[in-house]
């Protein structure tokens, strides 16, 4: 995993993307000792990550009285996949469909308002444009919990609290972040004018302008908008489990809750570390490929901070 | 607009005034037609729903049927006097005061070990902060799988002999740790700071390397040795990181509610000790089911994190970057 944070140069840096990697360490180099006790540490710290996600693993292949021991499964055996993935309710599949459709339309919510929203704000000139922006990040002080009530009474007014209208009520109130906005808005700020005003004399209208020449310009940063907002969504729980309610409409960490605390598998743990597996995979395989854009929202957290 | 003077033979088609006007419109209306729908969620779900909140709150509201009776104050006036509340406002403080500083040290002190001159900097970095970026629920889980009665935990401490220990500080060697009412919230505390300690390594880690080498030369010249340079020159000059880490941290540390919620569920068993604000909140909603009294918890936590953000910047100014 050698130097997963790829060059910043240019258009990239206006992403506020925290150069960690590559940087030269800035303290004085140290004696062999020292460096020696930092590895030790850093080792054990490590193992200290390492070991839990591996236990979840192994004891995802043990039985049930077996998952009580130390050490490995004895004998090994896939009924504990077998008994997640068939005999859990709700279903792990459908759990698992859920998360995945949920936030993949949140992710292309935001992708598609975050760029058109970002666009406006860094290209065009219209009246009020600086203060509207400012009102976008200023909703990042408004914490969810607040919102939680009056969002509730609005969407059960609506009629999204019963039915498919759970999902619709979870991604409308996640259709668009501040967050997206700003990070597609300081990417188009570092493209230079001149693409634009070639499209321009060429007749090309706004949107035009937008669809054909900038957004193609801008992949790395609907890259790391489409990256945190799947993670992101895939993870969230406080909508979810306002909204979510009917057991056939939950995702991966409502299902976890769900078995947890009324399922009646709350002890059962080699199936249910193997909806842990699950809800966990996705994201270390995105994790593993694009951490560099993860890092990136360290940065966009620093915004809402 | 750039248009005022015409430039003739330049890349621009030459314009009139009118033209530059109609122009400026057909932009300003492309401009408001981009930002339409994102700028509409955010009026009615963010701007909306601040003020919609305070207006649910003073009223007797009925899921059904609306407001029923306008009472002003009377739910942030029982709020004070809520055992309920004023146990989850407890739990909640005892959380942040503990867990804040015990994550922002481990962040600071993984930071400072990371940023040595070692190999596989880029691995370590990665590894400690995957915690951070997975499933709250999933991490929680697996963490009341390791801590039960019979789990990892108990487990490895008896291997190692550790249980005398344990036995005088009043622990069985199967001790419940999440389901005891003692260790429950110390439990949560010890599961964030393990995924959260990630989060806090990389900004401290972004601050300490925009520490200007010669700083450290200059300690060494004067003969600061490690130990004193650290509290003496890194310390100090972290500020700027301190200042923001905590902000964050006190504001996270408030809206705990996955991890309890998961441990304890909605009644934050065991007796009420994992009860945090948030989850009376959503307990005050779907238990209680009292909207405008849970719009009013909503309220006050909401000033309870702009009042610690404030005395925060009171006492730690921000410096001028």
């Amino acid at each position: 995993m050698s130097e997963a944070v790829g060059k910043v140069t240019g258009p990239d840096a206006a992403l506020g993307r925290l150069e960690v990697a590559r940087a030269a360490p800035t303290q004085p180099t140290g004696g062999k000792w020292r460096r020696r006790i930092a590895y030790v540490i850093l080792i054990s710290y490590a193992l200290l990550m390492f070991v839990p996600f591996g236990w979840s693993i192994i004891t995802s292949f043990k039985t049930l009285p077996d998952s009580l021991n130390l050490g490995l499964p004895d004998p090994w055996t896939l009924q504990a996949w077998d008994y997640a993935l068939t005999r859990l309710t709700p279903n792990v599949v459908v759990l698992f469909t859920n998360s995945l459709v949920i936030a993949g339309i949140v992710t292309i919510s935001n992708l598609t308002l975050g760029s058109l929203a970002g666009y406006a704000f860094a290209r065009l000139r219209f009246p009020l444009s600086g203060l509207l922006f400012l009102m976008v990040l200023a909703t990042l002080m408004i914490p969810d919990q607040l919102r939680l009530v009056p969002v509730y009474i609005l969407f059960n007014n609506l009629g999204l609290t019963v039915g498919v209208g759970q999902y619709l009520a979870v991604i409308l109130v996640l259709a668009i972040s501040a967050t997206s906005i700003f990070l597609m808005r300081q990417y188009f700020l570092t493209i230079p004018k001149d693409l634009e005003d070639a499209a321009k004399v060429d007749g090309a209208g706004f949107f035009t302008t937008f669809l054909r020449v900038m957004l193609p310009l801008a992949t790395p940063a609907l890259a790391a908008v489409a990256i945190l907002q799947f993670q992101g969504t895939w993870n969230s729980f406080f909508w979810p489990v306002i909204f979510l309610k009917d057991q056939s409409h939950l995702t991966l960490p409502l299902g976890l809750a769900f078995f947890r605390l009324s399922g009646g598998f709350g002890t059962n743990w080699p199936p249910l570390m193997v909806v842990v597996i699950i809800a966990t995979l996705p994201i270390l395989v995105l994790y593993l490929f694009f951490q560099r854009y993860f890092v990136e929202g360290i940065a966009a957290a620093g915004v809402k901070g | 607009m750039a248009a005022a003077v015409p430039a003739v033979g330049g890349p621009k088609p030459p314009s009139t005034k009118t033209g530059s006007r109609i122009d400026a419109r057909r932009e300003a209306i492309a401009g408001y037609a981009f930002i339409a729908v994102p700028m509409g969620l955010f009026l009615i779900l963010q701007i909306g729903m601040l003020i919609y909140a305070g207006w649910v709150s003073i009223w007797d509201w009925d899921i059904r049927l609306g407001p029923q009776n306008l009472i002003w104050f009377q739910n942030f006036q029982r709020l004070a006097t809520d055992p309920g509340f004023i146990n989850a406002l407890k739990n909640t403080a005892y959380y942040a005061l503990i867990w804040v500083p015990l994550t922002m040290a481990i962040g600071l002190f993984l930071a400072v070990v990371v940023n040595q001159k070692i190999r596989g900097q880029t691995f370590f970095r990665a590894s400690f902060y995957f915690p951070a970026i997975a499933s709250s629920a999933a991490i929680t889980t697996l963490w009341l799988f390791l801590i039960a009665p019979s789990g990892l935990f108990n487990e490895i401490r008896g291997a190692l002999g550790l249980n005398p220990v344990f036995t005088l500080l009043n622990f069985a060697p199967n001790h419940d740790w999440a389901g005891n009412y003692r260790t429950a919230m110390n439990s949560i505390i010890l599961l964030n700071a393990w995924t959260t300690s990630g989060t806090f390594m990389l900004f401290y880690l972004a601050s300490l390397q925009s520490i200007p080498k010669d700083v450290y030369e200059a300690a060494a010249i004067d003969g600061a040795g490690q130990w004193q340079t650290f509290w003496r020159v890194t310390f100090p000059l972290l500020r700027p990181a301190h200042f923001f880490v905590a902000t964050v941290a006190l504001i996270g540390a408030f809206q705990l509610f996955d991890q309890a919620f998961i441990v304890g569920g909605v009644d934050g068993a065991p007796a009420g000790t994992t009860m945090s604000i948030v989850l009376y909140l959503y307990n005050a909603v779907f238990r209680q089911i009292n909207l405008d009294y849970a719009a009013a918890v909503g309220i006050v936590l909401f000033l309870i994190i702009m009042g610690l953000t404030l005395i925060q910047r009171r006492v730690f100014p921000e410096p001028d970057w």
